[in-house]
């Protein structure tokens, strides 16, 4: 294995995330070939949770833009300060050039900058977290794509502004919508899937060190066989470890029905899928995953 | 571009060309990308290789799910040398001429000797072997063509299956919901620029297969069992049967993921394969056991058959009519319909066609893919 992703996989897991070595291939990637990385998968897969961990590794800041409905360029690049650029035409308002003063108010010190403008403006490279890209409108996607291609952004008043620092981005989708096919060609991709029986208890050993190895395989054996049955919502890494915290607090050895009446709240966010598993035996989720 | 030989580079685009083939939506960047991992060195490492071409060939999860096989085919066969191949080929087509056993399955069948006419398949008109391997009768596939094809329907039935959702998903837009509309007219200043689709209720498609698995369908009946496991996934209400001297339930043996379990199932729980054909009898049955579960006016019924019956004739007619009069359409597969100068004139076809509302060839991928249409419109 190429030592420097051996180092990424031990570095992430000091940082209690476990890499996989085709998922640090990815990462590596985003490192050598500049450019942005696509991580699609269902929610909770620790999609999100791996800019984080990019970031502690680096030992860098972390800037992420929350995607929704509606996300323009004032709440994403830039904004004018325009109550500060009035106050300098207040100031400044006995002065004859006109020009001159049109040339101070446009200038950088009048902008208010937004997440993916601080990222380019960053004397050290940043990670940037693009979160729940599929969320965000088609005209915010065409945005993003002179950024992700060229790392610069273009302001009319002021120019194009290119990257001091190219950040590292990480864009996340959880397939609400199908992005476009110019968005995907610019990044490097990786498919986020659901971990392994094996991996998901590691996962849960590393997070909950005070765990009973039993519990742990109780809990990830109840959770793969909830992501066979055809729910609503799957539960992710995220639920197995909320419900393996909630067991721990409860003081639990095993899980009984009793207690998945009591608890399945913490692992499934639809009523539908709570009825569904309320109306089986406990037994019925036990059955060794193959 | 130094460090990268030029054999190397060659394989490279071949392999960026044969990701192209397949839906991979590639340009100039992601092959300088691919060259730059190579150039770095990264290519001496076979899985650092695979998974940084992954990382920049795939754009999708359905190319990622499949980037692994592909890689493995392409570069493994890549990497043997060429002559060893050929040598390969010809000693396999001697052997294929002296012994007249096949694997079907994981089991071996002894059929009739055959003498493979290489030259027939050949023969077929197309511009290239894509075209010629899709117009090849499936009983006429050479040994050194037999995992080209193989290849050319794992492809063209995932094509398949991506059109069948799409079209299923569109079909299912139903009329405008106004209160979502002006929900999301809000945003955009009351401007009801965004339509939203009230979803209609799906009408299930109710397709019920029955593949005949007798020594005479040997040659057809894997790549027909493959074509129904794709149809599966889409059609959440297809039962499928087996039969040749006995009727087999496969549906539950469909459930397992993976395709090739799916084939070691069947291969296991059918033991029928290659025996005699006793299709009125395998109707007969479905229609007493499973007639009253699968047979409604909603119901399509696809024989997939050479119609070479062996039993009573009349016995197959009674049971065609009685699953035609109980079902919304039936349509008869024969294979040997792709023959030059057939003519269903064997007793068992004579007297079930006047039942039948599609009879079609179902003898090469053409021909099944061809099927896509009539399974659609029905």
């Amino acid at each position: 294995m190429n030592k420097e992703i051996d180092t990424l996989i031990k570095d992430f897991y000091e940082h209690d995330y476990i890499l996989s070595e085709e998922l640090a291939t990815s990462i590596f990637l985003l490192k050598n070939l500049e450019k942005p990385l696509l991580l699609e998968g269902n929610p909770g897969v620790g999609k999100t949770m791996l800019a984080k961990t990019l970031a502690e590794h680096l030992g860098t800041n972390l800037i992420r833009l929350q995607c929704y409905e509606g996300l323009d360029v004032s709440t994403t690049i830039y904004e004018w300060n325009y109550q500060k650029q009035l106050l300098h035409i207040k100031l400044f308002e006995q002065e004859e050039d006109k020009l001159a003063l049109q040339n101070q108010i446009f200038g950088m010190d009048y902008v208010l900058q937004r997440p993916l403008l601080q990222s380019i403006s960053s004397d050290k490279p940043v990670v940037l977290l693009i979160d729940e890209i599929d969320r965000a409108d088609e005209e915010f996607e065409a945005y993003l794509l002179e950024l992700l291609s060229d790392f610069q952004i273009s302001i009319p008043e002021l120019g194009t502004i290119a990257a001091t620092s190219k950040p590292l981005v990480i864009l996340t989708s959880n397939r609400t919508r199908e992005l476009s096919d110019a968005l995907r060609r610019r990044c490097l991709y990786h498919w986020v899937d659901f971990p392994s029986k094996a991996k998901e208890i590691d996962i849960i050993a590393k997070k909950l060190p005070n765990i009973d190895e039993e519990l742990a395989t109780q809990v990830v054996t109840f959770i793969h066989n909830l992501r066979k049955s055809s729910l609503h919502k799957p539960p992710g890494i995220a639920e197995s470890l909320d419900w393996a915290k909630t067991l721990l607090l409860m003081n639990q050895k095993n899980i009984t029905d009793e207690i998945v009446q009591n608890t399945i709240g913490s692992v499934l966010k639809h009523k539908d899928d709570v009825e569904f598993v309320k109306n089986k035996t406990v037994q019925e989720f036990l059955i060794p995953v193959t | 571009m130094q460090a990268v030989d030029k054999t190397f580079k060659e394989r490279l685009i071949d392999f960026t060309m044969y990701c192209r083939e397949r839906q991979f939506v590639l340009g100039p960047q992601e092959t300088r990308d691919a060259f730059a991992i190579a150039e770095r060195g990264y290519a001496l490492d076979r899985k650092l290789f695979q998974y940084s071409l992954k990382a920049i060939y795939c754009k999708r999860k359905e190319h990622f799910d499949r980037f692994d096989e592909m890689f493995q085919r392409f570069w493994s066969r890549y990497y043997e040398e060429k002559l060893e191949q050929r040598q390969k080929q010809i000693k396999q087509l001697k052997k294929e001429k002296d012994t007249a056993t096949i694997i079907f399955l994981g089991t071996e069948f002894k059929v009739p000797k055959k003498e493979v006419k290489e030259q027939e398949a050949k023969q077929t008109v197309g511009a290239n072997d894509s075209i010629r391997l899709r117009m090849t009768d499936f009983s006429k596939v050479n040994v050194a063509d037999k995992e080209k094809l193989e290849e050319l329907a794992e492809e063209l039935f995932h094509q398949m299956s991506i059109r069948f959702k799409r079209r299923l998903e569109n079909a299912n837009r139903g009329s405008i919901d106004i209160r979502n509309t002006i929900r999301h007219g809000v945003s955009k200043g009351g401007m009801m620029l965004d339509l939203a689709y009230r979803r209609k209720r799906k009408e299930k498609r109710k397709v019920v297969f029955l593949l005949d698995v007798s020594g005479s369908m040997d040659t057809y009946s894997y790549y027909l069992l493959r074509y129904v496991m794709v149809l599966k996934k889409y059609f959440k209400s297809l039962e499928f049967f087996t039969f040749s001297t006995q009727l087999t339930h496969v549906t539950p043996l469909l459930r397992a993921n993976n395709e090739q379990q799916v084939l070691n199932q069947i291969g296991k729980n059918v033991h029928s394969w290659s025996s005699g054909t006793k299709i009125g009898e395998s109707l007969t049955e479905f229609l007493s056991a499973y007639g009253h579960k699968f047979l409604s006016q909603k119901h399509i019924v696809v024989i997939l058959s050479d119609g070479l019956e062996t039993g009573n004739v009349k016995v197959l007619q009674d049971a065609v009519r009685t699953i035609r009069r109980k079902c919304k359409t039936l349509i008869w597969l024969n294979p040997l319909k792709g023959m030059e100068g057939y003519q269903p004139i064997q007793k068992g076809m004579v007297n079930v066609m006047p039942h039948l509302d599609a009879f079609e060839s179902a003898h090469n991928l053409d021909s099944l893919l061809k099927l896509e249409k009539l399974l659609m419109d029905v």
